[in-house]
């Protein structure tokens, strides 16, 4: 048997659990977009803050998201269930994204900003009409990176009772059915490489053709 | 007008003041330049009048108003700014950059088309060429163009502009400097020109502002400055062909001996000049018809007579040599 009669046989089941999987990405992803980019907005103005929040990220993105999973269900109000692989996914997608706008809107080229101050732009103006449109290649490179890493890390979200295609891989290891585990990452990788070119096309259409000589494409 | 009081600038944490007590004025129509070495106050200065920086003490008046009681964004909308590294956005077409000051003072959208293509057609440029180009895909020169017409976009009375043809090769910064003073001709705005170049200070400038460590050693038209410098700093930064400058700010009819009669052969040889061309050009024409003597005309009327020893004894005076 190959995974591809894996998939066949199992048509239903395996849809069923594609179709949780991209429900939680996609939801992860919204709440992510907006907490995070905002965050790195904010931080991008007070320094000091800046270097404590990114700090914290990257100690959140260190720790093994199977412990984090698990640290979270044992909390009192989160227990097994979606909720709890929500919040523990956003929290991964912190580091990628909250750096990204950060680095993005920061190293905007600091005679652009003094040109749009000199002729007369308010702070926020410049956060508007020159800081973010700038930052745009940067902070998409940063979403691609998290939505990749979601997908990924979504499949550990198997073992607090996420049916997703986590379980498919979880199961054929258990089982040693190699099919059913090969059948489980290739959807995964496929997902993700979808969404990466889904947000690819966005990027094409928010990002500035003035700014295309920049990486990211 | 623009009127400085006692300016002071000390940046937080130096141990000297960048600007310090320096007062001056320039007046409506006239091309101020600030002249020194880096670090000496002259960029400051400038960032201060439309309050890019905010002085220690002292007070800037533009047209008679305080600028530290005035709102700091319509302070610098109603002036034109022009920096080195030009800063246009990147993302944005020509058209788009050009209109920045429009769009933030409510312009409507075909007012400013119109203002836009006019201005880049008066910079040089090609309208339908360039405005929806983005500034990666200009050169340097087109570029320094396209920064001078955003400045220009909302028709400031006062233009201020920090080395602006300085990311240009030399001769495409000459043709620019040529092409501005026409400009200015015309426009005749009030402009605060900020350069380290002493070449382009004494071409640019009604009137210099030299200024060093942040004091203000000399003020002056050129040839007052070539003539007479305050001080060995002020002679060291104008070099060492000070005689030769002083002859491209001479009119050829100030230094001719009048005359109605000029021998034919002058005249037949192309050996003269017009009046209110520079003596550097008379030198040229004598060097390359051989000659000791141009005539001098003014339209087709010989008025003139310029000879290389007035030349030499001019030099000489003004340069405190003996001759």
């Amino acid at each position: 048997m190959s995974p591809f009669y894996f998939i066949l046989n199992n048509f239903s089941l395996v849809l069923e659990y594609a179709m949780n999987h991209i429900s939680l990405v996609l939801t992860v992803l919204v709440l992510s977009l907006s907490f995070w980019i905002f965050t790195g907005l904010i931080i991008s103005r007070y320094d000091r803050l800046a270097s404590a929040v990114i700090s914290f990220s990257n100690i959140l993105f260190c720790i093994p998201s199977i412990s984090l999973f698990g640290l979270f269900m044992t909390m009192p109000g989160f227990g097994l269930g979606r909720k709890t692989a929500v919040v523990v996914l956003v929290l991964y997608a912190m580091m990628p994204l909250v750096r990204s706008v950060y680095l993005g809107v920061k190293s905007v080229d600091a005679s652009v900003v003094d040109a749009g101050r000199g002729m007369g732009m308010t702070t926020s103006q410049i956060l508007l009409k020159i800081r973010i449109p700038m930052a745009w290649p940067m902070i998409f490179a940063g979403i691609r990176v998290s939505v990749v890493l979601i997908t990924g890390i979504a499949t550990m979200a198997t073992f607090i009772g996420e049916k997703n295609l986590g379980r498919l891989i979880h199961q054929g290891i258990t089982r040693g059915n190699a099919d059913m585990i090969i059948a489980g990452a290739i959807i995964v990788s496929l997902m993700a490489l979808l969404l990466d070119y889904i947000m690819g096309r966005i990027q094409k259409k928010i990002v500035s053709p003035g700014l295309r000589f920049q990486p990211g494409d | 007008m623009i009127e400085l009081e006692n300016i002071t600038k000390k940046f937080p944490g130096a141990d000297s003041f960048s600007v310090d007590r320096i007062s001056f004025r320039v007046n409506e129509g006239n091309i101020c330049v600030f002249l020194g070495p880096s670090g000496c106050g002259k960029t400051t200065i400038l960032r201060m009048i439309n309050r890019l920086e905010e002085p220690s003490s002292g007070n800037i008046f533009v047209n008679g108003k305080n600028v530290l009681e005035v709102d700091p964004s319509g302070l610098r909308q109603s002036m034109g700014y022009v920096i080195q590294q030009i800063g246009l956005l990147p993302h944005r077409t020509i058209e788009q950059n050009v209109g920045l000051v429009p769009e933030l003072l409510g312009w409507e959208a075909d007012k400013t088309r119109k203002r836009v293509r006019e201005l880049l057609e008066v910079m040089g440029l090609k309208p339908d060429e360039v405005v929806r180009k983005y500034p990666h895909q200009l050169s340097g020169g087109q570029m320094q163009r396209v920064g001078v017409a955003r400045a220009m976009a909302a028709d400031p009375p006062i233009m201020l502009m920090d080395e602006p043809f300085g990311a240009v090769d030399p001769i495409v910064r000459i043709r620019l400097q040529d092409e501005f003073l026409s400009l200015q001709q015309k426009f005749q705005k009030t402009i605060c020109f900020v350069t380290h170049d002493i070449n382009e200070a004494i071409k640019m400038g009604d009137y210099l502002i030299i200024l060093n460590q942040g004091r203000l050693i000399q003020m002056g038209s050129p040839i007052d400055v070539l003539t007479s410098p305050a001080d060995e700093f002020v002679l060291s930064l104008i070099g060492e062909d000070r005689g030769v400058k002083i002859l491209d700010l001479t009119r050829c009819e100030t230094l001719m001996e009048p005359m109605r009669e000029t021998p034919d052969d002058l005249m037949g040889s192309g050996c003269f000049v017009q009046s209110i061309q520079p003596v550097k050009l008379a030198l040229e024409v004598m060097m390359k018809k051989d000659s000791d003597h141009v005539a001098v005309c003014r339209e087709e009327k010989v008025i003139g007579l310029l000879s290389w020893k007035n030349i030499k004894k001019h030099i000489n005076r003004v340069s405190g040599e003996d001759e």
